[in-house]
């Protein structure tokens, strides 16, 4: 498909001529707004590792202890209380004991690395050589809506521009058939994929996997009233009546923004079925994601999409998957979700890698926040077996695959606990700053002004996590 | 041992012997371990974070901006040691890795020995605010009364504002280009006005009043329709972070916050005074008040400090607070004085002459003010309300709720006492559930009465206190208490008294509306240019600091400013003076203009808004539904609620969309609930696709974008063949011509005549439409007229 040429006024023309500095020159200025069409593709400013990113964001807060992360002490004192440094604005009645709550499914080493995964996680621990495990992330808030946010754009309160936002923003994209940052069944709070004060083409769209072939995959992507013929009818008598009033101004950018975004969302309502359509995918790889069983299903399709998408050139999808939240009872609940996520997220990995995609390709997984090692029990009856855990942002695991980071390596470490991380600490803004520079953008220089001030990913935080670029 | 020497001196305890001993030990153990794991980020050639320098003695003396990193031979006392020792989750250094134990020793060591540093005292310079500086800039400086300027073309100007306009052209060589045709003027006017095109009678009767009052009566009708308070409510409400939802954890209605956006469209619409809304919005709950009506009005419009997004579910009370606090001064910074003063949370303003101490002083009113309450359903706090005195209705409207209420009660007794007088499996069974179905609609008209009218409002703590600087907004540690008071660049005079057992609120209102405070009036009149013209005459309408733009026309800026507060801080006079100036009469089009347009020798185009652009589609079809005001949300419906009854277990009563009230279908978008997670309920879900702001933003110029989603909208929505169906009934309810027709299409929804090319055009779309019917062909061309770029720009 042919890429409209940006409409841009000739002045501005003439002067992003001669400042052909790059990207950084023009971030600087904030004239990027300038130009009809944000999404068109822009050099990175550094050298890049990977040129797309897949988010895999665990919604409600994985437990890493149970996951990636064992701790002796804990299984040791199963059941007892422990003497774990909380801040006492930090405990609520619920975990009052700070009871130890040990796993009953080993944690072990695996591959030729030896990074730590659950039995939870079969086939996750089978590609445990192509992970970098993160043990000792840590983010700000305990609350799920601030946690979430946080990861997504870096800010708990404020509404600001997500990690897609940015990334699109910075880089553009390939597939002008659609948008640079899509999300793959989102939660309810739109905040998390708002481009907040950049251009909205910025913001990520949301997409659901249609359960019936009728339904489309983006809102507002088929008419339900009209057939084709009557859609293609309309569309050309607008597209005439915008070529008309065009004809009677001079040049307006506005205007040509509009006919193009126009045509785009044209072609989008054929391109998006054809991408959606897993259909024409071999029996071979939807084994390869669990699609058709019943526990994977769902984020097996959505893990392939995303795989899809991806190899269309869209810069950074995100496919969410919620279930995380074990406050009662995590040893019945827990697996359940490991059985859900485990094969779509090892097979998307796979997959990338036997499609040569996986080099630059950038694979996070992440909750936004971890939970407790002691238990939570909100019935405040029931017996050590059936509790739960509390949300825990101090410290938790995430882990990266792909696109420049060493596979096989675990960075840091947490305390006796698993409370407080003691060394290679990654807090979210060091992980956006890591993503953002396997991208092969500073996160220090990507900008936006606003009120005055130069905005970033980082706020005022962030450093690259240099241990784990291979 | 000069240098030792000035070190025993410091400290005299020390003998000298050991103050040598204490040289060395500092230079063999403790520098070297300060250049490998600190100066990265604290010395003068890495970064400086914090504040804090440990490149010299002076540095870790004075310290960051947490206060002194070391107290000499203490160990509790010294951040520094606390920091390495990773004993604090909020203060762990280096901040990826705690140090081996050794390394750790040697700090404790030093700190044990005094702190010995030999090296030469770099003196730190704590970089304060410069006050003088900061006033220099032209936002601080007085408002000055402006007369318009001489211009060569004296026929030009309609009034003073064009002479302003116009002198600037001519100086830089420039001429205003040529004037909109009146249908075009009419729309604009009427849009900008009232947020809605103008009717088919009110295009025929503008364009045959050739009278030289043709303008005046439109501007005039506009001014006092209530239209106009609708419209400049919502353009308030985007600086509030408005909604009907309470936080974003869950879905907890703020069931009284119309009261608020109702009291904003009266105040618009009766021209309250700009000063006496600001007194009111800040501390109306401080004013007196001659009737049960007043008073009410002064509690509601504080509203305004709580209408905001605060994080009601959160654990950490103390953080949720502050937080809000934080919000709360973000919010009267850009909504009042165009300021951003979030970041000084927890440092001094970068560029701006406003420091900590400004910020806690504005903090420490809204912590000394009543604005959360922790509720009993577990972690839930809620916002503060307030009972409003009541008024006669209220007792008619209360007793007859009574009345309903009680019969309810009966009705449920006399089951349960059928309930338990029967064996009767079968009746059991049927009793039990229309009982719990009573339960539930006696608990939600208790819940929900309306006999006793509260508001989301304010009340001064029991303990008006100062506030203690928090070190990088953390509550948990604090620096020095700040006085109360308001912010220093932008004041004439000294800090006011606030008298014991108040917030300050009062104070703080009285200076934002003092005639002499530098930044409201230009700001507010500011904004309103921004909304006729498209762009202020500040172009960043939020931000007024020294990295913001600068006037473009300072003079006119002022004299705007000045004319506003001595006609009364009166928004209808300012608006009709810009409406009826030349400068707003001027097209759009101009070849001839500079790209940017600062001189406006043109108009600015602008979109309609998501509102305008809904509002506007109801109005084309006839079924703009009359003023409502009243809740938005449906939450008369029980169905929409859960968490009732309450019950010592039931979590907070929260809502859920499954019954929508039809009615909202054709009002306008304004009376539509606002929720601040997921998508925007109903019809109001236009409002996600064209750039409403995120209610926790404070922000008075939306963005404008062109996203393809909103081409898919436009072509697919049910909403835009709704109204198209609407439009094309109404067309075909009278028997007319299609010629006809068609002209009366293109009066609605672009506001002028149809063209023959159009004409040729359209008929022929009907021609190839009318296969499904003749409603359906004409359905498709309204849709059609209302995704194209004329109707969705103003021009």
């Amino acid at each position: 498909m042919k890429i409209l040429e940006s409409p841009i006024n000739s002045t501005r023309r003439a002067w992003l001529q001669r400042t052909s500095a790059g990207f950084g020159a023009l971030a600087l200025h904030g004239l990027i707004q300038a130009a009809a069409n944000p999404l068109a593709v822009r050099p990175p400013m550094v050298q890049p590792k990977a040129k797309r990113v897949i988010f895999l964001f665990m919604s409600g807060g994985p437990s890493q202890m149970d996951l990636f992360d064992p701790k002796p002490l804990i299984q040791r004192k199963h059941g007892k209380s422990v003497n774990a440094p909380l801040p006492e604005q930090h405990r609520h009645e619920s975990t009052d004991g700070l009871l130890a709550l040990g796993t009953d499914i080993p944690v072990r080493p695996r591959g030729q690395s030896g990074v730590t995964i659950s039995d939870l996680l079969p086939h996750t621990a089978a590609i445990a050589d192509e992970l970098c495990l993160l043990r000792a992330v840590h983010a700000d808030n305990n609350q799920h809506g601030p946690a979430a946010l946080q990861i997504h754009t870096g800010a708990i309160a404020e509404a600001r521009p997500s990690l897609g936002s940015w990334v699109s923003y910075g880089l553009g994209t390939d597939n002008q058939n659609l948008p640079a940052f899509l999300t793959i069944h989102p939660g309810i709070d739109t905040r998390n994929y708002a481009a907040s004060f950049l251009p909205a083409a910025h913001q990520g769209t949301p997409l659901t996997l249609p359960s019936k072939a009728s339904d489309p995959a983006i809102a507002f992507l088929t008419d339900p009233a009209t057939d084709g013929a009557a859609q293609r009818r309309r569309f050309d008598f607008i597209q005439r009546m915008n070529h008309r009033l065009l004809a009677r101004h001079e040049e307006d950018a506005r205007m040509e923004g509009m006919i193009h975004s126009l045509e785009t969302a044209f072609r989008m309502q054929t391109a998006t079925p054809e991408l959606v359509d897993l259909s024409k995918e071999t029996e071979a790889t939807r084994k390869l994601y669990g699609i058709g069983e019943k526990a994977t299903d769902r984020n097996g399709r959505a893990c392939l999409l995303a795989r899809r998408l991806s190899e269309a050139g869209v810069r950074f999808v995100q496919v969410t998957m919620d279930g995380w939240d074990h406050h009662g009872d995590i040893r019945d609940n827990l697996p359940k979700s490991c059985a859900a996520s485990d094969l779509p997220c090892a097979g998307l990995i796979r997959d990338l890698k036997s499609r040569g995609l996986l080099e630059d390709t950038l694979v996070v997984w992440s909750g936004e926040f971890g939970r407790t090692p002691w238990s939570q029990d909100l019935s405040r009856t029931a017996p050590i077996e059936k509790h739960g855990r509390e949300h825990q942002p101090e410290s938790f695991c995430a882990w990266m695959a792909g696109g420049g980071v060493k596979g096989g390596l675990m960075h840091g470490e947490t305390d006796e606990f698993g409370f407080r991380p003691m060394a290679g600490k990654v807090h979210l803004h060091d992980l956006h700053a890591t993503i953002l520079h396997l991208l092969g953008l500073d996160h220090e220089r990507l900008t936006w002004r606003h009120l005055g001030r130069d905005y970033r990913l980082t706020d005022v935080y962030g450093e690259v996590v240099r241990e784990i670029l291979a | 041992m000069l240098a030792a020497l000035a070190m025993a001196a410091t400290f005299p305890s020390l003998p000298l012997a050991s103050a040598a001993a204490g040289a060395s030990f500092f230079r063999e153990r403790v520098e070297p371990l300060l250049q490998k794991r600190c100066y990265e980020c604290h010395s003068h050639g890495g970064k400086i974070k914090g504040g804090l320098v440990l490149d010299s003695r002076a540095g870790w003396q004075a310290g960051g901006d947490s206060g002194p990193a070391v107290v000499p031979g203490s160990l509790e006392k010294s951040r520094l040691i606390e920091a390495v020792r990773y004993l604090n989750p909020d203060l762990e250094m280096p901040p990826k890795a705690k140090l081996p134990d050794g390394e750790v020793a040697v700090f404790e060591e030093w700190v044990r020995l005094g702190t010995p540093d030999p090296r030469e005292a770099k003196t730190v310079e704590k970089a304060g605010v410069d006050l003088e500086q900061g006033r220099r800039h032209w936002a601080y400086q007085p408002v000055r009364d402006a007369s318009p300027p001489a211009v060569q073309d004296e026929d030009w100007p309609l009034n003073e504002v064009d002479a302003f306009i116009l002198a600037k052209q001519e100086a830089n060589g420039l001429k205003p280009g040529p004037e909109a045709d009146p249908h075009v003027w009419l729309r604009r006017v009427t849009l900008d006005l009232t947020g809605l095109p103008p009717t088919e009678a009110e295009i025929v009767e503008f364009v045959a009043d050739h009278s030289p009052k043709a303008h005046e009566r439109v501007v005039d009708r506009l001014l006092s329709s209530i239209a106009y308070g609708e419209r400049w409510a919502r353009h308030w409400l985007d600086l509030v972070g408005y909604a009907e939802q309470i936080g974003t954890e869950g879905k907890v209605f703020a069931e009284h916050a119309w009261r608020y956006r109702d009291y904003l469209v009266e105040s618009f619409h009766h021209d309250k005074p700009f000063d006496r809304f600001i007194r009111e919005q800040l501390a109306g709950d401080l004013l007196p008040a001659a009737s049960p009506r007043e008073r009410r009005e002064n509690l509601i419009a504080t509203g305004f400090i709580l209408l905001g997004d605060v994080d009601i579910n959160a654990i950490d009370k103390l953080k949720m607070e502050h937080d809000f606090v934080d919000s709360q001064v973000s919010k009267v910074g850009t909504a009042f004085l165009g300021m951003t003063l979030g970041c000084v949370r927890c440092h001094d303003h970068k560029f701006d002459a406003i420091g900590q101490q400004d910020y806690y002083a504005l903090a420490g009113m809204f912590r000394s003010t009543r604005t959360t309450f922790k509720t009993p359903h577990g972690i839930w706090s809620n916002i503060h309300r307030v009972p409003l005195p009541e008024l006669e209705e209220d007792r008619r409207i209360g007793a007859a709720h009574e009345e309903k209420l009680a019969a309810w009660r009966q009705q449920k007794q006399n089951l349960e006492t059928e309930l338990n007088a029967t064996e009767n499996k079968e009746l059991r069974e049927k009793l039990k559930p229309a009982i719990t179905q009573l339960e539930l609609r006696i608990a939600h008209g208790e819940y929900f009465h309306p006999g006793k009218p509260q508001a989301i409002a304010v009340q001064d703590g029991a303990k008006p206190t100062d506030m203690r600087v928090t070190i990088r907004g953390n509550p948990y540690a604090l620096g020095d208490a700040v006085p109360r008071g308001l912010v220093r660049v932008a004041m004439w005079g000294p800090q006011p008294e606030i008298p014991a057992g108040q917030s300050g609120r009062l104070q703080l209102a009285e200076w934002i509306a003092d005639s002499r405070n530098p930044l409201t009036a230009r700001v507010a009149v500011n904004r309103v240019w921004q909304k006729l013209f498209g762009e202020g005459l500040v172009r960043s309408v939020d931000y007024f600091g020294t990295r913001g733009d600068t006037p473009s026309h300072p003079e006119l800026l002022d004299h705007l400013a000045h004319r506003f507060m001595q006609e009364g801080w009166s928004q209808k006079k300012l608006i009709r003076t810009l409406a009826l100036s030349r400068a707003y009469r001027l097209s759009s089009e101009d070849a001839a203009a500079e790209p940017e347009n600062k001189l406006l020798t043109r108009m600015n185009r602008q979109r309609l808004d998501a509102e305008s652009i809904r509002d506007a589609m109801l109005v084309a079809s006839g079924r703009l539904a009359a003023p409502s005001g009243g809740p938005g949300l449906p939450l008369e419906f029980p169905e929409n609620i859960s968490g009732l009854p309450i019950t010592a277990k039931s979590n907070h009563p929260q809502f859920s969309i499954r019954t929508e009230r039809v009615s909202q279908n054709h009002e306008r978008t304004l009376y539509l609930p606002v929720v601040r997670t997921g998508t925007q309920p109903g019809s109001a879900r236009l409002r996600d696709v064209f750039d409403f702001p995120q209610p926790a933003q404070f922000t008075s110029k939306r963005s404008e974008t062109t996203v393809p989603t909103q081409s898919l909208y436009l072509l697919n929505a049910d909403l835009i063949r709704e109204r198209g169906e609407d439009l094309a009934k109404s067309l075909l309810s009278v028997k007319e011509d299609d010629t006809v027709r068609l002209a009366r299409l293109w009066l609605r929804v672009l506001s002028r005549p149809i063209t023959a090319a159009e004409r040729e055009d359209a008929l022929s779309f009907l021609q190839a439409s009318r296969a499904a019917g003749e409603t359906r062909a004409w359905t498709e061309l309204a849709r059609a007229l209302f995704g194209t770029n004329e109707f969705l720009l103003r021009f």
